[in-house]
C-alpha cells in the first residue's frame, strides 16, 4: 500500500509550490521552445513530417505551379492584350511573363525549410525567453487545412512575424505557407535565396497600372489558393506597423486571393489571423527613429549580420494566438451574389462593387480579430502609465496605477499577460529590468525616462537634437502604450466628449455626433469597422454606464457626475493625438496663399516634413509637451484623414500627387477639434519657419 | 401514306385506370419490384421485370451499413395503406360535374384515385405518403379519352370556374403535381392516360402522331412493332408520358443521336382557356416570329393540356453495343468527355461517374451466377489498380451506349477509346457499361429500402459550362457535406454525381444526395434547407435552375434569378392572356404567389 508520506498529502499532486512550477503551459498556452531547449536540435530539424494536406489539392511541385500560371487563360488573355496594344509579339511578351514570374516565384523546398528551421531554431532560442502557442488553434487549423484552402493573415509588428510563423507551422508539423513578401528581402544576397527556397514569393510594391504583371501575380496566387498547395500567407495590413498599433487593412491582396471564392472556382476559403505580441519588439529604436524622419537602413544580410548585437540581448516572450478560422463562405453567405459572374470567364477580373465593399469589410474584421486576440504585456500598462507621467512617478505609485489600469483593461476584454504567482510590485520591476533602455529606476525607487533633461543654456542645434532624442524615448514608450488604445479609444472618445463639454449635460444624440466626428477624424489612427458607428458608440456606452464611469438620466449625460478617474486618464491618454491633429490644422491654416488667396499645393511628404519642423519649434519653445507629436505616422495619418474629410484636394502633377488644403474646411474641423482639448496658443512668430521673406498675406 | 386507325386492342396501355392496382402508392415503380433484405440478411430485388429481379447483392448491405451508417435492428416502416377516411372530403362543384356527366367524360372521386395523383416523387411528397397525408389533393379525376374531350371540359371548367391540373405519368420531381393548399375551387386531375394511340406513322417524312398521354414504355414498344422509334429515353421510360416530356423540357439518355424532347418535336396540340393552340404545318423549320412550340415546352400544365404531339421517328438502329471506360480520376473522366464533346463524336450515350458513384454501382453488382466470372473480376481489378496504377478511392468509370450500324458503332467505338487513351482512360468491358445504365433505373426502388432505414434520398441535376463542370461537382458534393455537418446529421452523408450529357458548350451534371436522418426529428425539413443550398450553389457555380427535371414549385425561387424579372413578366402576359381565370391553377413556374391576381 501508499506509504504514510503520500498518505499525509493529496497523492495526486506532484508540486505543489507554484514558484516551483515551470511556466511552460499557461491559460491555454505553450512554450514550444523549452522543448528545443532540452532535445537536439538536429534531430528537430531532420525528423520527418506528417504534414495535413487539402483533400482536394493535388501534389505540384514549385516548377509545376510556374508551368500552370504560364499556360493559365488568364496570363494568355492578357498577353494577347499588351501584345495587340504595343504591338510586341506574344512571344516576346510571353518571354516577358517568364521574367515576371522568376522574379516572383517561390521555390519551396523541403531542404531549405530544414536549413532555415535550424536557423530559425538556434535564433529564437537566443532571442526570445519563451514562445507563446495557443494549441487550440493549431489543433484547428490542422483540420481546417484538410478541408479547405487556408490563408495565414498576421499581424506585423516585426521582421521576426513571418519568421516566427514559419517556425510555428514547422514546429507542429504543418506545411510551410507560401508568403507574400516585399522585393527588398529578394536582393538579400543568403537570405533573399533561403527564403525563396522556404516559400516566400516576391510582389512589387506598386504594379497597379501593369497589366500584365497584375495578370502573372494574380494567376500566381489564385492557382495556390484554388489548389491549396500550401496555406498562403501575407500581410493585410500591407507592411509592418511602425506604431504597434494595427494599420488600416490594404485590400489588394486579399482580393486576390477571394476572388476564387467569388468565382466558385473553390467550395470556401478559410482565413485564419493569427496575432503575435512581443514583451519587447525587435526593431523600436529603429522605429523610433524612422517616425522621425531619420532613414532607416536598407535590407541587406550584412545588416542583419550587424543586427546580431541584438542576439545578445533579452526580447522576454512572444505570444502567437492562432486565430479561428473564418469562414468566407459563412461571412459572405446572403450579402453577395456569385451568380453575376455566370455570364463572362472566370479569369478576366470582375469583382463587383458589392464585392470590393465585403472585402473591405472583411478585411477590417480581420484585423480587429487580430486585435482581440492580442496579449498585453504588463508593460504595455507601465507604459501607458508612463506617458501620462512623463517627469516619471514614484514607483509605489506606478505599481498602484498599473493594477488600477490592469483592471480597467480587462473589464474591456483585453488579455493581460500577468504572472498570477508573483506580486505586483515584482512584476513591474522585472518589466522595467527588461525594458531598460527605456527606462530606470533611481535609487529613491522613482521610474523615469532614461533622458537627460536639457541644460538651460544651450545652442539651438543641441535643442534640437535633445528634441529628437527625447521625442525618440517617448516614441518607444508610446510603442507600448499604443498596444493598448485599441481597447479603449472607443470609450475614451465618449470620455472626451463629455470631459470637454461646458453644460451641465449633454445629449446622447449631441454626443453621438461629437462620438463620431472624431470617429470620422482618427479612422486612419486607429480601427473602426465601417458602418458600425452607432454600434460601437451604443456598447461604448453601454460599457460606461454599466461601469459607473457615466451617469445618464433621461438621455442625457450628466457631466459633472460623468467626470471622473477613469474619464480624465482616458482623455489623457489620447490627447496626444487630439493636439497632433490641431497642430497639423494651424500649420495648413498658416501656409501663405497665392494671388487667389490659396496656399500653393505640397507633396505629402514635404506637408508632413513642414508641420513636424513646426512641432519640433512648438516642443523646444515648450508650447506643447508631447514630444510623439513629432511622429510622421502621425502628421502623415492627419493628412489622409483630412483629406478624406475633403478639406485637403489631391492635385496631379507630373505624376506627382500634390496636396491643396481647402481652407474653410481645415478651419472648420480645427475649430471642433478645439472643443475637446485645452489649445495652446502658437505664437504666429512660429508658425512661420526662419521668415526670409517678409511677405505675411494679408488675408490670413 | 399508311396509317393506322386507333385500336383499342392493339393500343392497350400498360398501366391500368386504377394504377394503383399495378404501381405502389407509397413509392417507385411496379408493386412486384421491391428491394428487401431477405431471409439471409442480404438485399434482393423481387419480382420478374428487371434483370436484377430475383437477384441478390452481397455487397449492398454492407455499403448501406458503412456509406450510410444504417442500423439493420433500427427500421422506420411507412404507414399502412390510407383509407377513404384519412384524406380530406372533396370540394364539390355540382353544376360542373352535371356538366361533365352530360359530356360522357368518365371521372372518379375515388379517394385512391385522388391520391394517386396528388403527388409526383419528389422525396417530400413520398415522405408524406408514407408518414402523414396531403393538405389538400384533387377533388376529381377524370379521363378524356381524346383531342376533342379535352376541349370539352376545358371548356366546362373555364364555365364553372374549375381548376384544371394536367396528370401524365406521375413522375414529376419538382412537386409539379402537388395541389396548392390555398386553392379553395374545385381541383381536376386531368389523368391523359386514355389518350395514348399513335395516330398515324409517316414513313415518308419519319414522323408519328401520338396522343400526348401515352408512356414511354408504350409508345416505344409499338413503334418497335413498325421498325420504328423515337430514341427518347428518360431515365422515367415505364412510366413518364409524352405529355409530360413536353411539358416539362425532358431529355432522353441517347439525346446525342436523337435529341432532346424539343428536338424531336415537330408539332405539338395544346388545348387552353383561350381555344386550341398549334401550327398549320409540319416542316423542319420555319421562321415566323417567336416559336410558339417554345411557349408549349417547359410550361408545366400552366397554360393548357397537351393533347397530341407529332414527333420524329427513326429506324430501329441494327447494333446496340454498351462500353465502359475506367479513368484513373473523375478530372480526366470530365477531360475526356470534353474532348468528345469537342469533337462531337459522343455516341448516342456516355456518362461519367465519379468515385462514390462507381463503388455505389459496384456495391449493386449481383451475386455472381458463375466461378469463372468471379476470377475474370479478380484480374481485371489486378489490372487496373496494381499494373495500372489506378487507387479503387480515385478512379471514375464512364458508361457508353453506341447505335448505329456495325460500321457505324464500330468506328465510333474506336474514335472515343482512342480518345479516352489520351486521357489515360482504360477500356473497362460492357458488363460494367450496362450495369452502370441499369443503376439509373433501379435507384428510384432503392430509395424506398433507404427510407426503411432513416435513410432519405434524392437526386437533382443542373446543366453547366464545361470550364465550370470539376469545381461545380467538387464544390456542390462539399456543400452537401457541410451543410449536413453543420445542420446535426449524425452520420457521413452520401453524396455523388455523374456528368450524363455532353453539348458543345457544357455538360449535364446529376447528383445523388443520401443522409441517414436518425435521431432527427424532422429530416425532410433538413433534406430541403440542404437541397436548397445545394441550389444555391450550383447557380453560384454557374450552373442552371434545371437540366431537364423543371421547375415546378420545387425550384420556383429561383426562377427569377434565372430569367430576370423582364423574363418573368413575359412568361406572365402569356399566361394572363391565355388563362386569365387561372384554370389551370397547379402553381408551377410562378406561382400563385406571384400572379397577378385570382379570380
Amino acid at each position: 500500500m501508499s506509504s504514510s508520506e503520500e498518505q499525509s498529502r493529496n497523492s495526486w499532486i506532484i508540486e505543489d509550490d507554484p514558484s516551483k512550477v515551470s511556466s511552460k503551459h499557461k491559460d491555454g498556452f505553450e512554450d514550444i521552445l523549452e522543448e528545443r531547449r532540452r532535445t537536439s536540435d538536429l534531430r528537430f530539424i531532420f525528423r520527418s513530417r506528417d504534414v495535413p494536406v487539402y483533400k482536394y489539392s493535388h501534389p505540384r511541385s514549385a516548377q509545376q505551379i510556374k508551368d500552370d500560371v504560364l499556360k493559365s487563360d488568364r496570363v494568355k488573355y492578357a498577353v494577347e492584350q499588351v501584345s495587340e496594344s504595343t504591338g510586341t509579339s506574344t512571344k516576346e511578351v510571353y518571354e516577358e511573363v517568364q521574367a515576371i514570374l522568376d522574379e516572383m516565384a517561390h521555390a519551396y523546398k523541403l531542404g531549405a525549410i530544414r536549413a532555415l528551421a535550424m536557423v530559425l531554431t538556434k535564433t529564437m532560442k537566443r532571442l526570445y525567453r519563451r514562445l507563446y502557442v495557443n494549441e487550440e488553434g493549431i489543433n484547428k487549423l490542422r483540420s481546417t487545412i484538410k478541408e479547405y484552402p487556408v490563408i495565414i493573415l498576421p499581424s506585423h509588428r516585426s521582421y521576426a512575424d513571418f519568421l516566427l510563423v514559419s517556425y510555428l507551422f514547422y514546429n507542429y508539423d504543418l506545411p510551410l505557407p507560401v508568403i507574400a513578401a516585399a522585393m527588398d528581402f529578394m536582393s538579400m544576397k543568403f537570405m533573399g535565396w533561403l527564403l525563396r527556397s522556404a516559400g516566400a514569393f516576391y510582389i512589387r510594391r506598386t504594379f497597379s497600372n501593369d497589366q500584365l504583371y497584375w495578370a502573372v501575380f494574380t494567376e500566381y496566387v489564385q492557382t495556390q489558393v484554388c489548389n491549396g498547395d500550401a496555406p498562403v500567407e501575407f500581410y493585410v495590413e500591407g507592411t509592418r506597423s511602425r506604431t504597434a498599433k494595427t494599420y488600416v487593412p490594404k485590400l489588394g491582396m486579399l482580393k486576390a486571393s477571394l476572388e476564387p471564392y467569388f468565382k466558385a472556382h473553390i467550395p470556401d476559403l478559410m482565413v485564419v489571423p493569427i496575432s503575435i505580441s512581443y514583451d519587447r519588439t525587435l526593431e523600436e529604436s529603429l522605429y523610433a527613429y524612422e517616425l522621425l524622419g531619420v532613414p532607416k537602413p536598407k535590407e541587406s544580410t550584412s545588416g542583419l549580420l550587424k543586427a546580431r548585437s541584438i542576439l545578445s540581448e533579452d526580447f522576454g516572450n512572444v505570444h502567437m494566438f492562432v486565430g479561428e478560422p473564418i469562414s468566407v463562405r459563412q461571412f459572405c453567405d446572403g450579402k453577395v451574389d456569385r451568380i453575376v459572374h455566370s455570364t463572362a470567364p472566370r479569369y478576366i477580373a470582375s469583382l463587383t462593387e458589392s464585392e470590393e465593399a465585403l472585402i473591405q469589410d472583411f478585411a477590417y474584421h480581420v484585423v480587429l480579430e487580430q486585435q482581440k486576440q492580442m496579449i498585453i504585456s504588463p508593460f504595455v500598462l507601465i507604459a501607458t502609465v508612463l506617458m501620462q507621467n512623463r517627469d516619471g512617478i514614484p514607483l509605489r505609485q506606478l505599481v498602484k496605477e498599473v493594477e488600477w489600469l490592469k483592471r480597467q483593461t480587462a473589464n474591456l476584454g483585453g488579455y493581460v499577460d500577468w504572472p498570477g504567482s508573483e506580486s505586483a510590485e515584482s512584476v513591474v520591476q522585472h518589466q522595467l529590468q527588461l525594458h531598460g533602455n527605456i527606462l530606470t529606476l533611481t535609487d529613491e525607487a522613482f521610474v523615469e525616462l532614461r533622458q537627460s533633461k536639457p541644460p538651460p543654456n544651450v545652442s539651438k542645434e543641441m535643442q534640437r537634437d535633445i528634441v529628437i532624442s527625447t521625442g525618440a524615448l517617448q516614441i518607444m514608450t508610446a510603442l507600448y502604450r499604443n498596444q493598448l488604445l485599441y481597447l479603449f479609444v472607443r470609450v475614451a472618445f465618449i470620455a472626451v466628449s463629455v470631459n470637454s463639454s461646458l453644460h451641465d449635460t449633454l445629449t446622447l444624440d449631441e454626443l453621438y455626433q461629437r462620438y463620431s466626428f472624431l470617429e470620422q477624424l482618427f479612422q486612419r489612427e486607429f480601427i473602426f469597422m465601417p458602418g458600425h458607428t452607432r454600434q460601437d458608440f451604443d456598447k461604448s456606452i453601454l460599457h460606461l454606464t454599466h461601469g459607473g464611469g457615466l451617469m445618464v438620466d433621461d438621455n442625457r449625460v450628466l457631466i459633472k457626475r460623468s467626470t471622473n478617474k477613469y474619464s480624465t486618464f482616458l482623455s489623457q491618454m489620447f490627447e496626444p493625438f487630439l493636439l497632433g491633429y490641431w497642430v497639423v490644422c494651424q500649420y495648413l491654416l498658416s501656409l501663405p496663399g497665392d494671388i487667389h488667396g490659396k496656399p500653393l499645393p505640397k507633396t505629402h511628404k514635404a506637408t508632413s516634413q513642414d508641420v513636424q519642423q513646426l512641432v519640433v519649434r512648438l516642443l523646444q519653445e515648450g508650447v506643447v509637451k508631447h514630444y510623439e507629436i513629432q511622429s510622421l505616422d502621425l502628421l502623415g495619418n492627419a493628412l489622409l484623414s483630412l483629406t478624406s474629410m475633403g478639406a485637403i484636394t489631391k492635385d496631379k502633377r507630373n505624376g506627382e500627387v500634390y496636396l491643396c488644403p481647402n481652407q474653410i474646411v481645415v478651419s472648420r474641423i480645427s475649430e471642433n477639434l478645439g472643443r475637446y482639448i485645452d489649445l495652446p496658443s502658437i505664437p504666429g512668430s512660429l508658425l512661420v519657419p526662419e521668415v526670409k521673406q517678409v511677405a505675411v498675406p494679408a488675408k490670413l | 401514306m399508311p396509317s393506322f386507325q386507333s385500336d383499342d386492342q392493339r393500343y392497350a396501355p400498360t398501366l391500368p385506370k386504377r394504377r394503383q392496382e399495378l404501381l405502389k402508392w407509397n413509392g417507385w415503380g411496379y408493386k412486384d419490384s421491391k428491394f428487401i433484405l431477405n431471409k439471409d440478411n442480404h438485399v434482393e430485388l423481387t419480382g420478374e421485370r428487371y434483370r436484377l429481379s430475383g437477384l441478390t447483392m452481397p455487397l449492398l448491405r454492407d455499403w448501406m451499413i458503412q456509406t450510410l451508417g444504417v442500423n439493420l435492428e433500427h427500421k422506420s416502416p411507412a404507414q399502412p395503406e390510407r383509407t377513404a377516411a384519412d384524406i380530406p372530403i372533396p370540394i364539390k362543384n355540382e353544376a360542373f360535374l352535371l356538366d361533365l356527366k352530360k359530356a360522357g367524360i368518365p371521372f372518379s372521386d375515388d379517394s385512391q384515385d385522388r391520391l394517386f395523383r396528388a403527388h409526383g416523387h419528389t422525396l417530400h411528397e413520398i415522405f408524406i405518403l408514407r408518414e402523414g397525408m396531403f393538405q389538400r389533393l384533387p377533388d376529381l379525376v377524370a379521363w378524356p379519352a381524346s383531342h376533342s374531350d379535352v376541349v370539352k371540359v376545358v371548356a366546362l371548367a373555364a364555365k364553372h370556374n374549375v381548376v384544371i391540373m394536367p396528370f401524365g405519368g406521375g413522375t414529376s420531381v419538382s412537386a409539379a403535381l402537388e395541389c396548392p393548399v390555398t386553392e379553395s375551387r374545385m381541383i381536376l386531375s386531368l389523368d391523359t392516360s386514355q389518350m395514348n394511340k399513335i395516330l398515324w406513322i409517316d414513313e415518308q417524312n419519319l414522323t408519328a402522331r401520338i396522343e400526348a398521354g401515352v408512356i414511354g414504355q408504350d409508345l416505344e414498344r409499338w413503334l418497335a412493332e413498325k421498325g420504328y422509334c423515337t430514341g427518347h429515353e428518360p431515365d422515367s421510360i415505364e412510366f413518364s408520358s409524352l405529355g409530360g416530356w413536353v411539358a416539362t423540357r425532358a431529355s432522353g439518355m441517347k439525346k446525342n443521336i436523337y435529341g432532346n424532347i424539343e428536338d424531336l418535336l415537330v408539332h405539338v396540340q395544346m388545348v387552353t382557356p383561350q381555344g386550341v393552340v398549334e401550327k398549320s404545318c409540319q416542316v423542319p423549320r420555319m421562321s415566323s416570329g417567336p416559336d410558339i412550340h417554345h411557349f408549349i415546352l417547359g410550361s408545366e400544365g400552366t397554360l393548357g393540356v397537351i393533347t397530341e404531339v407529332t414527333l420524329k421517328i427513326r429506324p430501329i438502329p441494327l447494333c446496340k453495343k454498351y462500353g465502359s471506360i475506367v479513368f484513373p480520376d473523375f478530372e480526366s473522366g470530365v477531360g475526356c468527355l470534353r474532348e468528345v464533346a469537342r469533337q462531337r463524336c459522343a455516341p448516342a450515350s456516355i456518362r461519367l461517374m465519379d468515385n462514390e458513384q462507381f463503388q455505389f454501382g459496384h456495391a449493386l453488382k449481383p451475386e455472381s451466377s458463375s466461378y469463372f466470372s468471379g476470377i475474370v473480376d479478380g484480374i481485371k481489378k489486378f489490372y487496373i489498380t496494381k499494373i495500372k496504377g489506378f487507387k479503387p478511392q480515385e478512379l471514375s468509370v464512364a458508361t457508353l451506349l453506341f447505335e448505329g450500324t456495325n460500321e457505324e458503332v464500330a468506328a465510333q467505338e474506336k474514335r472515343v477509346y482512342e480518345i479516352a487513351a489520351k486521357f489515360g482512360g482504360l477500356p473497362g468491358g460492357e458488363d460494367n457499361g450496362q450495369r452502370g445504365y441499369m443503376l439509373t433505373f433501379v435507384i428510384a426502388y432503392l430509395r424506398d429500402i433507404g427510407f426503411d432505414y432513416h435513410c432519405v434520398a434524392e437526386s437533382f441535376e443542373t446543366s453547366v459550362p464545361w470550364d465550370r463542370v470539376l469545381d461545380l461537382c467538387r464544390n456542390v458534393k462539399d456543400r452537401l457535406h457541410r451543410e449536413c455537418k453543420e445542420r446535426g446529421v449524425q452520420f457521413p452523408a452520401f453524396a455523388t454525381c455523374r456528368v450524363t450529357q455532353t453539348y458543345d458548350v457544357g455538360a449535364c451534371v446529376y447528383f445523388y444526395f443520401a443522409f441517414n436522418y436518425r435521431s432527427m426529428s424532422n429530416p425532410v425539413h433538413v433534406y430541403e434547407q440542404i437541397e436548397a443550398c445545394a441550389r444555391d450553389e450550383i447557380l453560384a457555380n454557374g450552373g442552371s435552375i434545371s437540366h431537364h427535371h423543371g421547375v415546378g414549385k420545387l425550384r420556383q425561387r429561383w426562377l427569377p434569378r434565372t430569367v430576370s424579372e423582364v423574363g418573368i413578366g413575359m412568361m406572365r402576359a402569356v399566361k394572363q392572356y391565355l388563362d386569365p381565370q387561372d384554370i389551370f391553377a397547379n402553381g408551377n413556374l410562378i406561382g400563385p404567389g406571384q400572379l397577378e391576381s385570382k379570380l
